[in-house]
């Protein structure tokens, strides 16, 4: 497991977890359902059962790797970084875009008038 | 494993309590769930009617799946909170994340600051040529009082600022009160156009 992968990534492992969670619980649901019937499909069951032992293993194993990191990478301080610098040094640039556009119209706006007289 | 280190009680406290949520509802799932199947097998021999025992078993599969629904929903609340916690504390990734964050809004002010600095050289050109129109028009309006051409472009703004709605600017009629547009109104009046209002 990469120590130091993009928070995306954690992220989007977790959210699989979730849809793994929701199969679990389909799969569940499958096989009490076919043992309610009179003629069970056994291949079907099989297969099910086993994806449902799988699929449990296999979400207890990755959330418990996803502890163990937070385990080791914790320090129980806040946070303090920011990109708040370099968002307001692009902020001015824009407003000097926005500027330079403002008078060249003007420029250009008078240069129309005199042409006009 | 990493050495762990000396986490606050808080932190540490909790990430327990994580892990024993896991290994409980997994344990919930589990068990219910292979309970379930087990009831499911019907026996020739019961203590109580066979009718009897149906209902019981129906009323215990009924509330062990309502446990394995429960369980999962406390697993997919734990995960709820393990992406918090991530967001929050994972310092390696939140630290990536505004690396590449600065690197972007780097990138973005260098492109705008190198696309003024072409701009300012094109323009530079074309003002250069204006200026020379300017300086050599037999009708410019600086021509007499030998204004730069930053004074009557100045001098042209005011007057159209203070025109109140005519449409043309009044290129040679300062009002008489403005200093250094003073010594140009006498020589200009050929050049007022549309009909100055403030000669004195």
């Amino acid at each position: 497991m990469a120590t130091y992968s993009l928070a995306n990534e954690r992220l989007r492992a977790l959210e699989d977890i979730e849809r793994e969670i929701g199969a679990i619980l389909q799969n569940a649901g499958t096989v009490i359902l076919e043992l309610s019937k009179e003629k069970t499909n056994e291949r079907l069951l099989d297969r099910q059962a086993a994806a449902f032992t799988a699929s449990v293993q296999h979400v207890e194993a990755e959330l418990s790797g996803q502890i163990r990191y937070l385990t080791q990478v914790a320090t129980g301080q806040p946070h303090e970084g920011s990109s708040y610098s370099s968002r307001k040094d692009c902020q001015m640039a824009l407003k000097r875009v926005d500027y330079a556009r403002l008078k060249l119209s003007d420029v250009a706006r008078t240069c129309e008038q005199m042409l006009e007289n | 494993m990493a050495q762990q280190r000396a986490l606050p009680q808080s932190k540490e406290t909790l990430l327990q309590s994580y892990n024993k949520r896991l290994k409980d509802d997994v344990k919930s799932i589990m068990d219910n769930f292979t309970e379930i199947i087990k009831t499911a097998k019907i026996e020739d021999e019961t203590q109580v009617s066979r009718a009897t025992q149906g209902e019981q078993d129906n009323y215990e599969m009924h509330v062990r799946a309502a446990n394995i629904v429960r369980a999962g929903e406390s697993l997919m609340k734990l995960v709820s909170d393990l992406k918090q916690f991530l967001i929050l504390n994972d310092f390696p990734s939140v630290n990536e994340a505004i690396d590449q964050r600065n690197q972007q809004l780097r990138a973005l002010q260098e492109e705008c600051d190198r696309k003024l600095i072409a701009l300012r050289d094109e323009v530079s050109i074309d003002l250069y040529e204006l200026e020379e129109e300017y300086y050599s028009s037999s009708s410019s309006p600086g021509e007499a009082s030998g204004r730069p051409l930053c004074e009557a472009y100045w001098g042209l703004d005011l007057d159209t600022d203070s025109a109140d709605g005519r449409s043309a600017p009044v290129l040679a009629s300062p009002e008489p009160s403005a200093g250094p547009l003073q010594a140009a109104a006498p020589a200009h009046s050929h050049a007022s156009g549309p009909g100055p209002t403030e000669h004195a």
